[in-house]
């Protein structure tokens, strides 16, 4: 009798505990999507908006005052930050050395692009994940080539400024375990080819157009299908095959014969033809903060000034003209004594497009090529034809052009680019240290240096349980 | 384990079924106050081991129906120490005088979340302060009423701005990331103590660089709604040892306040009405200029021909900004009655508090219903509803960087400028900064508005009741529902609302906090009979869930001033959306034997939430306790108890922490993505192990009451050792993502108590209480597994003073840089200081002689530190009071000095590191009781009549040179406070009441 009253009683407890720790307690995340909305069971829509999504990426880190194009202008000569609230775009980017630790200088131009990086490989992923009923075959492919377009813009952007402290090409499926390793310059770059190749053929077999749901924002107006968005992605590669060939002279021949002709290079379209960040002032947008009409920090290198070709008529290069403006002189806020009384008009507004690439340098990079691949005459068809549209100069005889030595040839050749891509995202500095010439880069005073690349940023480091041989302070 | 897990069972359902025996005899007699011979109405007659119950009546007697033979009679009171006495066979009259038990020998104290113990034997150190404490004086939010009451309980408020907003820290720092307060329980119900911010943050601009979140908007925990009236007791648990049994949310401690109850009889109804004035009770003053020259030296030349400047003319800005003495009123009643079986509680209050600012002030009205309704001898039923209103015009203070707080403005404005309202009513610009102060607070408005309700019903069913068993079943289910309503309207007409190209700026923020306990528990004693031995079994469930939505619109660039949100031109909207859903249950066994001397217990909570990462896993906090007492032991000892008490709770991981989120707010010509959130701090992985943070605490201490029960004595010492704290590990970037939250580190906290009552006299018409407690903390982090780090709202960095959690270093310590390494030419930084105090101390007085009672309350805090950077400000306007005023000995004036030695310059961060020493004088009450004859000469139906006059915070010792030691521009954080930015100045309460008893 007891024993039974005992259990009858204690029946409803045990039933109680066990129902406890098993019913859960299910809450979502009220306030954000949460990223198992795409990595799980993605829908149609949550795809499509990751692949948007990329375009924000894309743009981010750019505009800044400490972005990409601001920031390689300054360590390349070419731009100043004046700002009067932080020294350090002085003495950490003109005098050195770069500082990982300081996560809008020396540690900069790494977070966005790997945010990029991997909102891209989850887009894959969710590609992977839908049926075919949700998205077809060639909706599909279209979004992969995109998507793996937008990944090897990132990591052309991070090994620009790393160079040869490498960088990291793989995506660890837990973000939380030890970092994905670091690899070297070369195994980045070809990463970044094996990236756009593959992207390629994606665009080759997605149909006539993209899935209608995709949208693209104005700069990339011209490049909105498969097939022309495919000319944007072969003219990466193009400038990635150039950037290659210093270590791989087939790449020269590879840019000119095949990656070039089937890129948006022409002589008989815009200069400006190509493909833009977009920037804008509404509600979530990122504004281009490198429009600053008080023109008090934000200011050109005085060189650009100097260095200026004339025009037959004695102005100076059209290009600068076109570019740079005089305007009240600006000392630097770091009690360096260096000043400057230009500055770009190159951004106009806070909604101004930044290029990502334009015809104009792929003119540039078919000359490259050429003299690279040892076809010095063609090399000056297209130099002339910029020094002529762009410049306002006056055309290179062929006799000169054949009596000049390789590296006057290439001095001219720079000399092109550094005009026709002045802050435009670091030509200038990545061109001379691609060529070994740094130290030409002009010194405003004589404890300035030039910074080679940048060190990997502190986090990157401190997250590590084994360093990397150079990049880590 | 396992044949005691046998004995549990066999307790729990081993009852027998007899039932109380027949009632053969009535005794009858009296109850009296021993000092004031006054019937005291509403104690309970009960004969031991029976269920036997009898109500003492409005005219101090009762009548029980008891077994034949020698019964032992037990009287009991709340307040009134325990009568209890063998009454002879053949005695049938009982006359009874109860001695108040001001010293709280006889109190019952909450162990469990259904269960109770003698305060005689309890093992833990809790602490139980009256209704009546919390009453001495006019409160707007019960933690001010509770400052300095209670040992190991360091209540600050963190500015004087009306409406509350006030830290209560238990026992030291016990988290680092989690949440800081305590977990509130009234009535059963867990209630929200949520801080949610108004918003002002859209003009003020504070928040940016280290400190992304809103919390330097002078926030408000809403336990303010409380009706400090309501009160009969409130239980402090102060750490885990005694907190165990509420598990996973009981980190911080567990405030359990239980509101009053009707007692039977005739209605008696109280009125108390009050009226007062708030004063400006600290001003900082401001640089005087003597002449022309001085002025445009400090301002640039010309100055004092374009502010009009006379010299000997200066204006008080801050007593023309704060000077108000408007009367605030309050008016509280309750009444009380009923039949044996039906008994209520009524009580509603209205009050009205004008602030010492131009359009502030605080406002409450609350009604309260408590009924309860008895079943027969068996089933109980209570209901307790709430409804409460309050209304803060809060002012502006704090930090901005826009120049619109007043104590932001006034460092960097000469008192050489009338900014007073015009006889037009208009207001001059601020010719040195951007707003006007004075046409700031007197255009503006900043109000929150809140209405709630809290409600819970509970039955209790005496399932079994016998000599030797009771079972007894309990439900409670309650709810606690609040919506807050915050309204800012800055009118375009402000000289600060055309800065940013949009005049006028309106600010809604409604939120919505719903949180509902329900809670099942069955007690099972069971008494064997002799010995004094009983073994109390008890277990429960609980389920609870806590809903808040907040959503903000901020409107800008108002057409025509007009305030309503759709009538701005910028317009953003916001929301926020947290749910939590706990599940727990808990098994506890209480041991009381050795007739009366060992108490035993043992127990433990297991705790699931929706907050954790594994939502379906347990996590178990158990608790062991013992005390023993040596009682009777003669000479000055009356009663002597050792106790130990060990156990473990949680603190729960914060909403959204266990989530990997993606941004979903950004565009690119209206094409909208989603990524991985830019913002470093947002770009966030969810951690899979996520778990609560878990403190473990021992206590052990040793009671004593003294001199024939004239003294207590209560001395503990705790070490609280929290693992698993809630951390930020930075990731690798080249992830993409910032930071993953996880589980690690240890953090210890130790402590010393002593609580002391004493009565030095006590003889009819005189009598003097005097109670003092003294307590010190310090905290260690023994273990770090990331660097250290400045934690969320806890400075501006280390060149201005802020915390930083250091392995081997106090959680609470302040850090900044003492000097220039020669070297390098960087700073080098140091502790310079700890927010926690050496020790704090309070006293209270309580002095009755016949009609007369003084009452008064010290509270006093000896050391720890302030970073005073309104000073820094006032120094970097040059506008201190002492700006050019040389210290002796010294050439140049002392604020110059310190500018130019100071933090702006890279230098010293100690300069503006002050001591935090002060000594308050709380409350102090001063009242007499109307002779009967005399009121009942006036009206005979009044039952007593009081009058009072009352002030909170009279007196304020401190060498600290701001405007209040208590400070935090942070509002409540687990580990940072006393940073002083321009906070709302202190001010002082002076009361006259009268009341009326019917």
């Amino acid at each position: 009798m007891l024993r039974s009253t005992k259990l009858s009683l204690a029946a409803p407890l045990v039933v109680a505990l066990a129902l406890g720790g098993c019913e859960s307690l299910t809450v979502p995340d009220f306030n954000n999507p949460g990223i198992e909305t795409l990595t799980e069971n993605p829908t149609r829509s949550v795809v499509i908006a990751a692949a948007h999504g990329l375009l924000l990426d894309a743009r981010s880190g750019i505009s800044g005052r400490a972005g990409y194009v601001s920031a390689l202008g300054i360590l390349g000569r070419e731009s100043y930050n004046f700002d009067a609230s932080d020294p350090r775009f002085v003495t950490e980017m003109l005098i050195g050395p770069l500082d990982g630790g300081t996560p809008a200088f020396g540690g900069a131009q790494w977070i966005p692009r790997y945010t990029g990086y991997r909102d891209a490989q989850n887009v894959l992923n969710g590609l992977d994940a839908l049926s075919e009923g949700e998205m077809s075959t060639a909706e599909k492919a279209g979004i992969r080539g995109f998507a793996r377009t937008m990944q090897a813009l990132d990591l052309l952007l991070v090994i620009n400024t790393r160079d040869d402290n490498g960088a990291v090409i793989a995506v660890t499926d837990d973000p939380t375990g030890e970092p994905a390793p670091i690899v070297t310059k070369a195994e980045v770059f070809t990463k970044i080819a094996q990236l756009l190749d593959d992207a390629s053929s994606d665009l080759q077999s997605a149909g006539s157009a993209f899935a209608s749901d995709i949208r693209f924002p104005s700069g990339f107006t011209g490049f909105k299908t498969p097939a022309t968005f495919r000319q944007f992605n072969r003219a990466l590669r193009s400038r990635v095959a150039v950037y290659m060939g210093a270590t791989d002279p087939a790449q020269y021949t590879a840019a000119l014969n095949t990656f070039l002709p089937a890129s948006f290079i022409s002589t008989t379209a815009s200069l400006s033809t190509g493909v833009y960040y977009n920037f804008g002032t509404g509600a979530g947008e990122t504004g281009n903060g490198l429009f600053e009409p008080s023109n008090l920090v934000l200011l050109a290198h005085p060189s650009i000034r100097a260095d200026a070709q004339l025009q037959a008529g004695g102005a100076r290069d059209q290009r600068y003209l076109n570019k740079v403006k005089t305007v009240a002189s600006v000392g630097d806020q770091a009690s360096q004594g260096i000043a400057s009384d230009l500055a770009y008009t190159i951004y106009g507004s806070t909604n101004a497009p930044i290029s990502i690439i334009k015809n104009e340098e792929l003119i540039l990079l078919r000359a490259e090529a050429n003299l690279g691949a040892g076809n010095v005459d063609a090399a000056l068809t297209d130099i002339n034809f910029i020094r002529q549209n762009a410049g306002g100069l006056t055309a290179i005889p062929l006799l000169t052009w054949q009596g000049w030595s390789a590296a006057q040839r290439l001095d001219e050749l720079l000399y092109n680019k550094r005009y026709s891509l002045a802050y435009e995202g670091g030509h200038r500095w990545i061109d001379m240290r691609r060529y070994g010439r740094l130290s030409q880069l002009p010194l405003d005073k004589p404890n300035f240096t030039v910074q080679a690349k940048y060190p990997f940023p502190a986090r990157e480091c401190d997250a590590r349980t084994q360093k990397p041989a150079q990049g880590c302070g | 384990m396992k044949a005691r897990i046998g004995v549990l069972l066999a307790l729990f359902v081993c009852f027998g079924m007899g039932m109380a025996n027949g009632q053969t005899r009535i005794v009858t007699g009296s109850v009296t106050d021993a000092l004031t011979g006054e019937p005291v109405v509403g104690a309970e007659v009960s004969v031991a081991g029976q269920a036997i119950r009898a109500i003492v009546q409005d005219n101090g007697a009762f009548s029980i129906g008891v077994p034949a033979g020698p019964v032992t009679v037990r009287i009991r009171r709340i307040g009134y120490r325990a009568f209890e006495a063998v009454v002879p066979a053949n005695q049938n009259t009982l006359n009874v005088t109860l001695a108040a038990d001001v010293l709280q020998l006889d109190e019952v104290v909450v162990t469990g979340t259904a269960t109770q113990i003698a305060r005689q034997n309890l093992a833990n150190a809790v602490a139980t302060v009256s209704g009546e404490a919390v009453t001495q004086v006019s409160s707007e939010s019960v933690e001010h009423a509770l400052q300095g009451k209670v040992v190991g309980a360091d209540i600050q408020v963190n500015s004087y701005a009306p409406g509350g907003g006030a830290q209560v820290r238990l026992r030291g720092v016990t988290s680092i990331n989690a949440t800081a307060s305590p977990l509130y329980v009234i009535d059963g119900v867990i209630v929200s103590d949520a801080a949610i911010p108004s918003n002002q943050n859209a003009v003020t601009a504070s928040t940016g660089g280290n400190n992304p979140a809103l919390t330097q908007d002078g926030q408000v925990n809403r336990i303010a709604d409380l009706n400090p009236n309501d009160i009969e007791s409130v239980e402090v648990l102060k750490g885990a040892s005694a907190s165990a049994i509420y598990g996973s949310k009981a980190s911080n401690g567990v405030i359990i306040i239980t509101t009053k109850r009707g007692r039977a009889g005739r209605p008696q109804v109280n009125v108390s009405q009050r009226f007062g004035i708030f004063d400006l009770a600290n001003k900082l003053g401001s640089r005087t200029f003597e002449d022309a020259a001085e002025l445009d030296a400090q301002f640039g030349a010309g100055t004092a021909a374009a502010v009009g400047f006379t010299p000997g003319v200066a204006f008080d800005l801050e007593q023309e900004l704060a000077g108000r003495n408007d009367l605030s009123t309050e008016t509280a009643f309750s009444v009380t009655g009923g039949a044996n079986d039906t008994r209520y509680f009524l009580s509603g209050l209205w009050k009205n508090d004008a602030g010492v600012m131009e359009n502030t002030g605080f406002a409450k009205h609350s009604i309260r219903a408590n009924v309860d309704q008895a079943f027969g001898d068996r089933l109980n039923a209570s209901v307790s509803t709430n409804f409460t209103h309050t209304d803060a015009r809060r002012g502006l203070q704090n930090n901005d960087n826009a120049g619109v707080s007043p104590y932001m403005v006034f460092p960097f404005t000469a008192n050489v400028v009338d900014l007073k309202r015009r006889a037009d009513g208009t207001f001059p610009d601020n010719p040195f900064e951007r707003s006007n102060p004075l046409q700031t607070l007197g255009l503006m408005k900043n109000d929150e508005n809140v209405w709630r309700f809290i409600g819970s019903g509970r039955l209790d069913l005496a399932a079994v009741q016998t000599q030797q068993q009771q079972l007894n079943l309990i439900g409670v289910a309650g709810i606690d529902f609040f919506q807050q309503q915050n309204e800012l309207f800055f009118p375009p007409e402000l000289q600060f609302e055309d800065d940013d190209g949009f005049p006028g700026t309106s600010l809604l923020t409604n939120s919505d906090n719903v949180n509902i306990t329900l809670n099942g528990s069955a007690v099972y004693t069971y008494s064997p009979g002799g010995g004094g031995t009983r073994f109390t079994t008890s277990t429960g469930v609980q389920y609870e869930t806590r809903d808040l939505n907040i959503a903000r619109v901020t409107s800008r660039g108002l057409t025509a001033g007009q305030p309503n949100i759709d009538a701005g031109t910028n317009v953003t909207v916001n929301e926020i959306r947290q749910r939590v859903e706990d599940f727990g249950f808990y098994v506890q066994e209480e041991v009381l034997m050795l007739n009366d001397r060992l108490l035993l217990t043992a127990g433990f909570r297991a705790d699931q939430s929706s907050a954790n990462a594994d939502d379906t896993k347990l996590y178990f906090f158990p608790k062991l306790a013992g005390s023993y007492r040596f009682p009777d032991l003669g000479g000055v000892v009356n009663d002597l108890k050792i106790r130990v008490a060990y156990g473990e709770s949680g603190n729960q991981p914060l909403f959204g922490q266990k989530f990997t989120p993606l941004d979903a707010t950004n565009n690119i010509e209206g094409i909208a993505g989603i990524t991985i959130p830019g913002n470093v701090l947002a770009a966030n992985v969810g951690s899979k192990e996520l778990k609560p943070e878990r403190q473990r605490e021992i206590e052990g201490g040793v009671d004593a009451t003294l001199f024939n029960d004239r003294a207590t004595l209560e001395f503990t010492v705790y070490q609280k050792t929290i693992t698993d704290l809630l951390l930020t590990r930075a990731l690798a970037p080249s992830s993409g993502f910032s930071q993953e939250i996880f589980n690690g580190g240890k953090l210890r906290t130790r402590g010393v108590e002593l609580g002391v009552g004493l009565i030095p006299v006590q003889s009819p018409g005189f009598s003097w209480v005097f109670r003092s407690n003294f307590f010190l903390n310090r905290s260690n982090v023994t273990e770090l597994p990331v660097p250290s780090f400045l934690p969320a709202s806890s400075g501006f960095g280390v060149g201005l003073g802020t915390i930083r959690i250091e392995q081997g270093k106090s959680a609470t310590q302040f850090v900044g840089n003492i000097r220039i390494d020669p070297v390098s030419g960087a700073p080098v930084d140091s502790t310079i200081g700890d927010v926690n105090p050496d020790f704090k101390v309070a006293f209270t007085n309580d002095i009755n002689w016949k009609a007369l009672r003084l009452y008064f309350h010290w509270d006093w805090q000896q050391g720890g530190t302030i970073v005073n950077l309104t000073r820094l400000l006032y120094d970097a306007g040059g506008l201190t009071k002492d700006f050019d005023v040389p210290a002796p000995g010294e050439t140049q004036g002392a604020g110059l000095k310190r500018l130019l030695e100071g933090p702006l310059v890279g230098g010293d961060t100690r300069i503006y590191a002050e001591d935090a020493t002060f000594l308050k004088l709380r409350e102090i009450t001063l009242s007499y009781a109307l002779p009967q004859s005399a009121v009942r000469g006036i009206w005979g139906g009044i039952r007593n009549a009081r009058l009072s006059v009352s002030a909170r915070n009279l007196l304020t010792f401190t060498d600290y040179s701001g405007m209040d030691p208590e400070v935090s521009n942070f509002g409540n954080q687990p580990t940072g406070r006393n940073i002083d930015v321009a906070p709302f100045p202190r001010t002082r309460s002076f009361w006259f009441g009268i009341d009326l008893g019917f």
